[in-house]
Order: C-alpha cells, then sequence, then structure tokens
C-alpha cells in the first residue's frame, strides 16, 4: 500500500492560511490503514486547525468528510458540492488523492496534508518499510521475492556491495542487506543457483527514468473511448 | 467563592469499572466536588481517543482529567 505521513501542523497552517473555510478531505484506503488521512486523522486534523487557527485570532471553518478512494473520481462526486462551498480543499490522500481532486474539480484550490512516503507495508505495529519501488519491470523472480531495488540502497542486481557488513547496510546499522536477505533466502531453500546468472544493467526506461507512466488496456477500454 | 476567581470547566473521563464507580460511591457518601468537573462515564479509559480530548477542549473546556 502506499504509505504517507502527515505534514507537522505549521505546514498545514500556512498552506490554508489564506482561506476562511477549509474541507479536510481523508482516504479511506491506503492512508486510513497506516493511520495519516483516514477518517479519525481528518477529524483530528480539522479540530487542530479550528483551534490553532481560533488561538491565532482568526478562527477558521473546518469541516471534515472523508471518502472511499480520493484517487478515483467516481467515489469524488459525492462530496463535489461541500468542495464548491470553501476556499481550500486540504487533502490527507496521498498526492494521486490531491491530484485525482485537482483534475475532477476544476475550480478548486487542493493542498496537500500528507507527505507521500513510500510503497511498502507495516512490518510491526507502528512500523512501516519500504517494500517496492514500482521500476516497472519486477525482477522478484529472480530474487526469491525480496527485492534489491527499494531494499538495497543502491539497488544493486549482481550481489551486495562492500558495505555489507554482518547483513546490514552500511547507510545504518537497522537496515537489513537487501543482499543479505536474498542469500539467506535463496540458501534456505536450495535455490543458491539462481544467483548464478548475471544480471545486465537494469533497463529503466520502465521506471520514472522514462518519464511519466502511463497503461492502457485496449480490451477495457469502452468503444467510445477507443482512438 | 470569589466572583472574580477563575473555576476551570474539567471534563472528566472516567473508567466504568474503578474511577466512575469511584465518583458513584463519592455521591453516595455525600462527598462534594466542584460543579465545574463534568464527568463522562467510558466502557474503559482505553476507549479514550485523542478526539474526544480535542472536542473537549473545542466545546470549551478549560482541562480534561483522564481517570481509570
Amino acid at each position: 500500500m502506499i504509505i504517507a505521513e502527515q505534514k507537522p501542523l505549521a505546514e498545514v497552517k500556512a498552506l490554508v492560511a489564506d482561506a476562511q473555510k477549509v474541507l479536510v478531505v481523508g482516504c479511506g484506503t491506503c492512508v486510513t490503514v497506516c493511520f495519516a488521512g483516514g477518517a479519525r486523522e481528518a477529524a483530528i486534523m480539522a479540530a487542530s486547525l479550528r483551534m490553532a487557527t481560533q488561538l491565532d485570532g482568526n478562527g477558521k471553518e473546518v469541516a471534515e468528510v472523508v471518502v472511499q478512494r480520493q484517487c478515483e473520481w467516481e467515489y469524488l462526486d459525492e462530496i463535489a458540492q461541500q468542495v464548491g462551498e470553501v476556499d481550500v480543499v486540504l487533502s490527507l490522500g496521498c498526492g494521486i488523492g490531491v491530484q485525482a481532486m485537482v483534475e475532477h474539480f476544476s475550480n478548486a484550490w487542493v493542498v496537500p496534508g500528507l507527505n507521500t512516503s513510500f510503497l511498502g507495508l507495516p512490518t510491526e505495529q507502528g512500523v512501516w518499510a519500504e517494500r517496492c519501488a514500482a521500476c516497472g519491470d519486477c525482477i522478484l523472480g529472480l530474487t526469491g521475492g525480496i527485492c534489491p531495488i527499494a531494499r538495497c540502497s543502491k539497488s544493486l542486481l549482481n550481489g551486495p556491495c562492500g558495505g555489507s557488513e554482518n547483513g546490514h547496510c552500511e547507510i545504518n546499522a537497522e537496515v537489513p542487506c537487501a543482499w543479505q536477505l536474498i542469500y539467506d533466502r535463496l540458501s534456505s531453500l536450495g535455490k543458491l543457483d539462481r544467483l548464478l546468472e548475471i544480471q545486465p544493467p537494469k533497463n529503466w526506461r520502465t521506471a520514472r527514468d522514462g518519464g511519466p507512466r502511463k497503461i492502457v488496456r485496449p480490451d477495457l477500454r469502452l468503444p467510445a473511448e477507443e482512438e | 467563592m470569589n466572583d472574580n476567581e477563575f473555576e476551570p470547566n474539567i471534563i472528566a473521563f472516567c473508567c466504568h469499572y474503578c474511577a466512575y464507580a469511584a465518583a458513584d460511591l463519592a455521591g453516595s457518601l455525600r462527598l462534594e466536588y466542584p460543579t465545574a468537573v463534568k464527568v463522562v462515564e467510558l466502557p474503559c479509559t482505553g476507549k479514550l481517543d485523542v478526539l474526544y480530548v480535542l472536542r473537549a477542549f473545542e466545546n470549551g473546556a478549560d482541562g480534561v482529567l483522564v481517570a481509570g
């Protein structure tokens, strides 16, 4: 899922400083389960903004609403009226949610309340870790299901660098060396021979390096939309 | 009490099993506490959410007491 963190309240206050009416829009999907922008966080953000701006002597009207998925226009229709009644929309969705609203509500001023961090998973209560870099050309099948693109600091393809020490990365002793994890896993599964094949330089054109990405599925398009 | 003296409004979130029972007992014993203390019963203080505290302050509480 997409992992995000709330921006500091001071930064959020600055983003909505010019507005009198604010609508905080939470999202019921990824940022709900990483406790950054769900119903509860939206309510806390709205209450915090109301109180903080009141203490500053310029109390704002702050309402909150949550949509099931901010990243799909269909779910945004239900808040169209509320969006039209405010000066600024504070999105507690990921960066996709913010842009979905911008594209759907052409007259709305939408600002982000979160920093979208990475694609990852909760590894223990209150801890999230990156697992996927969305490189567009998955090699997990070669590496025992452990991603060296997302989890090796250098995204190496053919084993660890010299900075791998006792199973940890030189950038931080708390970061496991992805290649150590890969080696250990393949070793325990008796599949170390998988590592004998040398991987050529990765084609990064499928990643961000190839510019903004887009997928078109002709089989799913409606006849009227086909070019 | 002096009219000029500030009497804070306190919302007391009390656990059903201990602090709320104690408040009940205080009532049975005819013990008095200031009327500015408003007791809100929770099934457990583990039910307390930061939102409850924020809403209490937003609605004019000067202080919040959590007892459990």
